[in-house]
């Protein structure tokens, strides 16, 4: 019998000394019988025991646990996605918007570790990267934007062309007979002026920037969590104005964030909340009773933003406009560019207001490329009349329905949600700066490098719109 | 004592047997009671100590802190009341039970004779704090924060038990007063210079000495606002109390033995103080500002001269009150704001101006402003520094300095400035915040015009 165990003891021995390095053999004088652990520290090496004893334990642990009735209090970190339970501010949406707010907090924070900040994003799917060491480059087509006019609206170009020479952009106005020359694949049927960016404008990949300022925001501090804002927990204030009438002053003091396909949730307790949830941006002030209230008072108009669905499909045609057609945008709304260098275009049309898809889902219509895209696209530029839809999809703009332009700063009825939202097909463009400004409001209390006080939900409650003249 | 002491265990079945609605206000009430029977006390008769007992006794350098410890409980309870309203009755009591126990161990320290009932009761003091902090504290950090409390604590103490027995072996009795009397000078041997490091080091860790502090920032920050107030406030000063009474029996190596500590002193309070100039958490901010101070309170002991006893006893009073106050201030901030961030929160004199004014009042006292007894301590220290060595008087004048920035800077930043968009609708000052506030503030008023209370035994 005992020589049954020494010879066991024997075998895992060696099979022990064999596993460790193989240029170091510890002996003892007493041979290697008696050493059963050599005195490395890799994970490999612990004994068989150790382990079935960590596993008996946690479960033994779990069984405690379900049996004993009780707080669900545990000192033990369950899940590792969970939010953190304290953020300063806790950015709503993770979108180029939202994490370029994130990357201009931290870049503002005067110490390391100023203030603490959570971004939390629904669908991640489209926001995961890979990590790498190379400089951000976004691809930029330097290629110009070409704007269309048809006879009513030439004016509105005109006036359009003088603000932008004022403001300094490159650009010039060209008659049907100079974009003839300039681009003879195009028909200018119906055009009366074009106006042509020459210099800086373009456009880039915009995958690239949003994993920029991601990557650049993490590495700075910005916790990331996947996750979905179902609920506030806030306080009421209610104050009286000089007529007698009511108004309720909420401040948010922490955000329930709900885990992906799971009824777990963590609430965030936080100071400021920032609204960058883009389409569902109205979804989420409803959260606060923002739109609930009698008709004619502040609390009854809600944040006029709303998800509309916008289709985009890459189409090829080898024999197109070829690789100096700029982004053409025509006078009805449709619009292409070349995508990439082997023949692709990206093309769409905004829809008619009375014909918006709907938004329940991401699927994409084909039957609205044959009957609204392609006889505008084959109008314009006859060589697309052969041309053949590789793919498509389907995204949400965050459409703002008041006057199609962003909302920038304070809502006034909760003290602490910062909206940045609204900007109908713009956030892409405006993100940088728009994500400047919130970060100076937060942390200057004022806006510093350009005033964007015009943006603030003040034109909504007064009813002014500001419109912008021939967007896309 | 038993005055005091029996008093403060019936606070317990109050809390337990009072009706809900009466929690708050039965035990601040009776605990405000108990503090007037600790005035009495105040009457030292002549310049040895009151001795009620064999086992407690009182003199001029434990009266002034069992005093602030006695005040301190009803301030601790009155400033849990607002982040305790969501929990259950039950946790309430559990709450305000823990204080209790806290201040029945503490009144029991601080009164001791006998050095291992200091040395138990020191110990003791551990368990309600760890609970408080780790059951109520504010996030997942405050584990970590609770293990680096409980462990320094325990490892800086654990020679000192040892160091004790010895003591008692060799010299027969641990009784405080005889032992000043009793005690053969220590020799210049190993096992004495050991014996002498084994004492010390428990209230090294405690005060806490500059590469001893980890623990202090993460607890402070991490504990509730009766947390934070009582760890700056009293535990700190346990630390300093026990070296005090302990050097009087660790003589004479004391002189060179106590150099390395003295160096990481002198050079801790400049390199604490200048950490709080790039603080961006306001509570963090002001546990390295205890820090700071707490380095001169060692200075002052080990030193060993009349006028540093005195400094050093003048300063643990004078900042037990300003350090708790602060960490009032900074918990009313955070219960509107709900962040620690200074930046978050800035302008708030226009919104709340009395709360400025006590802001601005706990500033001032911080920065040791003639002529509160924040002062006098700090003076006194930097007095008897200077004769003991003419150079330390550059560093006692950069870190006068230092804390003066760190403490305008935080008033500044918190106070002044232009308003933050989101903090346009705070709740105005509730008058339990400023009673709160003017507690505190009173006595550390009124101690200047009669400091020689606090001024310790050597007065």
């Amino acid at each position: 019998m005992s020589a049954w165990r020494l010879r066991v003891k024997l075998r895992s021995a060696t099979g022990l000394l064999v596993s460790t390095r193989p240029t170091q053999r510890h002996t003892s004088p007493y041979g290697p019988l008696t050493l059963c652990r050599s005195l490395s520290t890799g994970s490999h090496l612990r004994n068989e025991f150790f382990k079935d004893l960590e596993a008996q334990l946690a479960a033994f642990r779990k069984k405690a646990a379900d049996a004993l009735p009780g707080s669900s209090w545990s000192p033990l970190q369950i899940n590792p996605n969970l939010p953190p339970e304290r953020a300063d501010i806790v950015i709503v949406g993770g979108g180029v918007l939202g994490w370029s707010i994130a990357y201009w907090l931290k870049q503002k924070e005067m110490v390391r570790g100023g203030v603490r900040v959570l971004v939390v994003e629904k669908d991640p799917t489209e926001h995961l990267g890979v990590l790498n060491e190379d400089p951000v480059d976004l691809q930029f087509n330097q290629s110009g934007y070409l704007f269309l006019a048809s006879e009513e609206v030439a004016h509105i170009m005109e006036e359009n062309y003088s603000t932008q020479r004022y403001a300094g952009a490159k650009v010039s106005l060209l008659s049907p007979t100079q974009l003839k020359q300039k681009f003879p694949w195009l028909n200018t049927d119906g055009v009366v002026l074009a106006s042509y960016g020459l210099e800086n404008e373009g456009w880039f990949d915009p995958w690239t920037l949003l994993n920029a300022f991601r990557r650049k925001a993490i590495s700075m501090g910005v916790i990331q969590c996947c996750g979905e804002v179902t609920d506030f927990k806030y306080t009421t204030d209610v104050l009286r104005t000089a007529s007698g009438d009511t108004v309720d002053l909420k401040r948010i003091g922490s955000v329930k964030v709900q885990m992906p396909n799971s009824l777990e949730y963590q609430p965030v307790e936080c100071a400021i909340v920032v609204n960058a949830a883009g389409a569902f941006s109205g979804k989420l002030t409803e959260m606060l009773g923002i739109g609930s209230g009698p008709k004619d008072s502040i609390a009854g108009i809600p944040l006029p933003v709303e998800p509309r669905k916008r289709y985009v499909y890459v189409v090829h045609c080898p024999d197109g406009p070829g690789l100096d057609s700029p982004f053409l945008i025509d006078y009805s709304g449709v619009y292409f560019r070349r995508e990439g260098l082997g023949g692709n275009y990206i093309a769409g049309v905004s829809p008619e207001e009375a014909e918006e898809p709907d938004t329940s889902n991401l699927e994409v219509d084909y039957q609205f490329f044959e009957e609204k895209v392609w006889p505008c696209l084959a109008h314009r530029v006859p060589a697309f009349e052969k041309l053949k839809v590789t793919s498509a999809w389907a995204g949400f703009y965050d459409y703002n329905t008041f006057d199609q332009n962003g909302i920038i700063g304070i809502h006034p009825l909760i003290n602490n949600m910062y909206l940045a939202t609204g900007f109908s097909g713009h956030g892409l463009q405006h993100s940088p700066a728009v994500g400047r400004a919130v970060a100076e409001l937060i942390l200057d209390g004022n806006f510093k490098t350009i005033d964007l006080s015009n943006f603030s939900f003040r034109r909504i409650l007064t009813q002014e719109p500001m419109l912008e003249i021939n967007i896309v | 004592m038993l005055k005091i002491i029996i008093p403060t265990i019936m606070l317990i079945p109050l809390t337990w047997l009072s009706k809900n609605s009466m929690i708050w206000i039965n035990t601040t009430t009776h605990s405000l009671v108990i503090t007037l029977i600790s005035l009495p006390l105040l009457n030292q008769f002549n310049d040895n100590s009151l001795n009620l007992s064999t086992m407690y006794f009182s003199d001029s350098l434990s009266t002034p802190l069992l005093m602030l410890t006695m005040w301190l409980l009803p301030l601790m309870i009155i400033a849990s009341q607002f982040h305790l309203i969501k929990e259950s009755p039950t946790r309430k009591k559990l709450y305000i039970t823990m204080l209790i126990s806290l201040q029945i161990f503490l009144v029991m320290t601080f009164t001791a004779t006998e050095l291992i009932m200091f040395y138990i009761l020191f110990e003791a003091t551990l368990v309600p704090t760890l609970i408080i902090i780790t059951r109520w504290g504010g996030q997942t950090e405050r584990l970590n924060a609770g293990l680096y409390f409980l462990f320094y604590t325990l490892v800086g103490s654990l020679p000192l038990l040892i160091a004790l027995i010895h003591l008692q072996n060799s010299t027969g009795s641990l009784n405080m007063l005889l032992a000043q009397y009793w005690s053969e000078p220590l020799k210049t041997s190993w096992s004495d210079t050991i014996l002498w490091l084994a004492c010390m080091m428990a209230f090294m860790v405690k005060m806490p000495l500059y590469g001893l502090h980890l623990w202090l920032p993460k607890a402070h920050v991490e504990a509730p606002i009766a947390g934070s107030m009582v760890l700056a406030a009293i535990l700190l000063k346990l630390g300093g109390y026990g070296m005090l009474r302990i050097t009087t029996m660790l003589t004479p190596i004391t002189s060179f033995m106590a150099y390395p500590f003295l160096m990481l002193s002198l050079w801790g309070m400049i390199m604490t103080s200048s950490i709080c100039l790039r603080q961006t958490d306001l509570k963090s901010l002001i546990a390295y500002s205890s820090v700071s101070h707490m380095a001169l309170v060692i200075v002052a002991v080990l030193i060993q001269t009349p006028w540093s006893f005195m400094g050093a006893t003048a300063l643990m009073i004078a900042h037990g009150l300003t350090s708790s106050m602060l960490f009032c201030l900074a918990n009313s901030n955070y219960e509107r704001t709900h962040s620690r961030t200074m930046i978050l929160a800035r302008g708030l004199q226009t919104m709340l101006p009395l709360m400025a004014a006590w802001w601005l009042l706990a500033s001032l006292t911080n920065l040791a402003l003639p002529p509160s007894i924040n002062l006098i301590g700090e003076l006194f220290v930097v007095m008897s520094t200077f004769s003991w060595s003419s150079i330390s008087i550059i560093l006692m004048g950069i870190n006068i300095v230092i804390t003066a920035l760190y403490s305008l800077y935080m008033l500044i930043m918190t106070q002044r400035g232009k308003q933050t968009h989101h903090i346009n609708n705070l709740p105005p000052s509730y008058t339990r915040e400023n009673t709160l506030m003017t507690m505190h503030l009173l006595p550390l008023l009124l101690l200047s015009i009669n400091p020689k209370i606090i001024l310790g035994t050597l007065y």
